[in-house]
């Protein structure tokens, strides 16, 4: 049962959308631009049925999804591991660390030409770029989150005689998670910009598909169709996924709250 | 025949360059309960520090294996539950003793019905409680409590103080306590140990009986040894000091002449 307080976040919530779709509404029709340019919320839900009915949607959502989710969790995964072992060992962080930081400042999407040399564009070439942009705000958070683990934590845990490699995921892990949840969650809209620039850059399914061959048939209101999807998932993925983590570590909801 | 269960000798610890604790020499016996007093900034919390082996060290320290640790600063874990806390470090017991072991530990904190809750759903009592079960629960030779009352109200920590001495009289563990609040410190320990800039200053036999009541606090010798023991304090601020050697004593007296003798230097 929803509170008296999530009930009235969720009215104003939808007032806002309902507002917001009336005057956009009411600015399509009045035909200052024309109508095939700028098309009002009801064309563009028109155009929505039209792609569910074909399969075309569910093809290009399982198809961005799917890629997503892939290139999401190795670019996690590989940050937190990366992230763990630099923040902590200061021998490999000297090594590794440099090399890091040349490569974090490039734009993510800079590399997507070269990714396409080397890998064509097939799925792997997708699953390189979304996971290699992903790496990086995981991979500082992460090691910023190791680094800054209190030294009573480890000092207890020293006293009580846990052993290195135990410290990693007895402490060090669920010490720095609070940051790797950070980073993981603008991975979680990085990875969604990614989706759509890859499939952009070549795909025969996706979101990011469907809007290209809509903008090569000027159907812009299947182009906002497809651009709202987009988005709601980006949205829809944050709020799940940290939904999730708050449901396996319930400890970091009770963080938040304090 | 020794029995001291603590044993340092010229104990120094430097950080980058500056030495904080100028050869320290003190005894501890097994079941002493022992408080080491002194201002901010003294060298009493890297003196913890050094005794249970985080940081460099120099000198003689002979301290037995298994120590527990309770930090000031809420050091629990808080990723765990209490019972999660207690039983980090009992990896190594078999599981219906380890159970057994937890209970007790649970209900000896009072925290039967919160045992499933996160550090962060208890007052700071609560968690320093969970924090000493957990240095308990390994069942150390020795308890090294930095400041654990530091940060809680006059109340809580009073209450604290009469739940420790509780706990402590039920196996008499040797316990190494740092504190600035002499009131605590005298009513906790059999000895207590003043430090100043890296020193020893002094000494202090506690006389008053076991078990003890809140009511000694308003007792003239209680009142006449928090004085003479601030006094001891004070003499950090008055005295210039050396960074070689400590002024240690055996008999509860100020014995700065014995270091005069030694470094006879230091009396230009």
């Amino acid at each position: 049962m929803l509170s008296f307080g999530a009930m009235k976040q969720i009215i104003r919530a939808s007032l806002s959308i309902i507002a917001f779709l009336v005057v956009w509404e009411i600015i399509a029709r009045i035909g200052f631009i024309h109508i095939s340019l700028f098309p009002p919320p009801t064309r563009v839900a028109v155009a929505f049925l039209e792609m569910a009915q074909s399969g075309e949607l569910l093809r290009d959502v399982q198809a961005s999804l799917w890629r997503a989710f892939v290139g999401l969790a190795l670019g996690s995964i590989l940050g937190v591991v990366v992230g763990l072992v630099t923040g902590r060992i200061e021998r490999i962080n000297n090594y590794l660390s440099p090399i890091i930081q040349i490569f974090r400042p490039l734009p993510p999407v800079a590399i997507i030409p070269l990714v396409i040399v080397w890998f064509g564009i097939g799925e792997t070439s997708k699953l390189f770029s979304i996971g290699f942009a992903v790496f990086f705000p995981v991979w500082v958070n992460t090691h910023i989150g190791a680094r800054e683990i209190p030294k009573t934590y480890l000092w207890s845990a020293q006293t009580l005689r846990v052993r290195r490699f135990e410290l990693f995921w007895r402490v060090i892990f669920p010490g720095a998670l609070p940051f790797i949840v950070a980073g993981f969650r603008t991975g979680i809209a990085i990875a969604f910009v990614m989706v759509f620039v890859s499939e952009l850059a070549g795909a025969s399914a996706g979101i990011g598909y469907q809007i290209s061959v809509s903008h090569l048939a000027y159907r812009v209101d299947r182009m906002i169709a497809a651009l709202i999807l987009l988005g709601l998932f980006g949205a829809s993925a944050d709020l799940i996924l940290t939904r999730l983590l708050w449901a396996a570590f319930p400890w970091l909801k009770l963080l938040g709250q304090k | 025949m020794d029995h001291s269960h603590i044993q340092v000798s010229g104990l120094r610890v430097r950080y980058d360059g500056n030495e904080i604790l100028h050869g320290l020499d003190f005894k501890i016996d097994r079941g002493e309960f022992v408080s080491i007093v002194g201002a901010s900034g003294c060298g009493k919390s890297t003196l913890l520090h050094a005794l249970a082996g985080f940081v460099h060290k120099e000198g003689d320290i002979r301290i037995p294996e298994d120590v527990g640790m309770v930090f000031q600063n809420y050091a629990v874990f808080p990723w765990l539950t209490v019972r999660g806390n207690i039983a980090f470090g009992l990896s190594g017991i078999g599981g219906r003793q380890k159970n057994v072991l937890i209970e007790r530990l649970i209900n000896m904190i009072g925290l039967a019905t919160d045992a499933n809750k996160y550090p962060s759903q208890l007052s700071g009592g609560q968690v320093q409680r969970v924090a000493l079960a957990r240095a308990l629960a390994t069942d150390p030779d020795v308890i090294l409590m930095d400041e654990p009352f530091g940060a809680l109200d006059m109340y809580t920590r009073e209450k604290m103080q009469t739940w420790l001495l509780n706990v402590w009289e039920a196996d008499h563990k040797t316990v190494l306590f740092v504190t600035h609040n002499i009131e605590e410190a005298v009513f906790l320990s059999d000895r207590v140990i003043v430090l100043g800039q890296g020193i020893i200053l002094g000494e202090f036999l506690i006389p008053f009986d076991r078990p003890r009541l809140e009511k000694i606090k308003f007792s003239p010798a209680f009142v006449e040894l928090k004085r003479q023991i601030l006094e001891r304090m004070q003499q950090s601020f008055l005295q210039p000091t050396t960074p070689s050697g400590g002024i240690y004593h055996d008999n509860g007296k100020f014995s700065a002449e014995r270091r005069r003798e030694e470094e006879p230097y230091d009396q230009a």
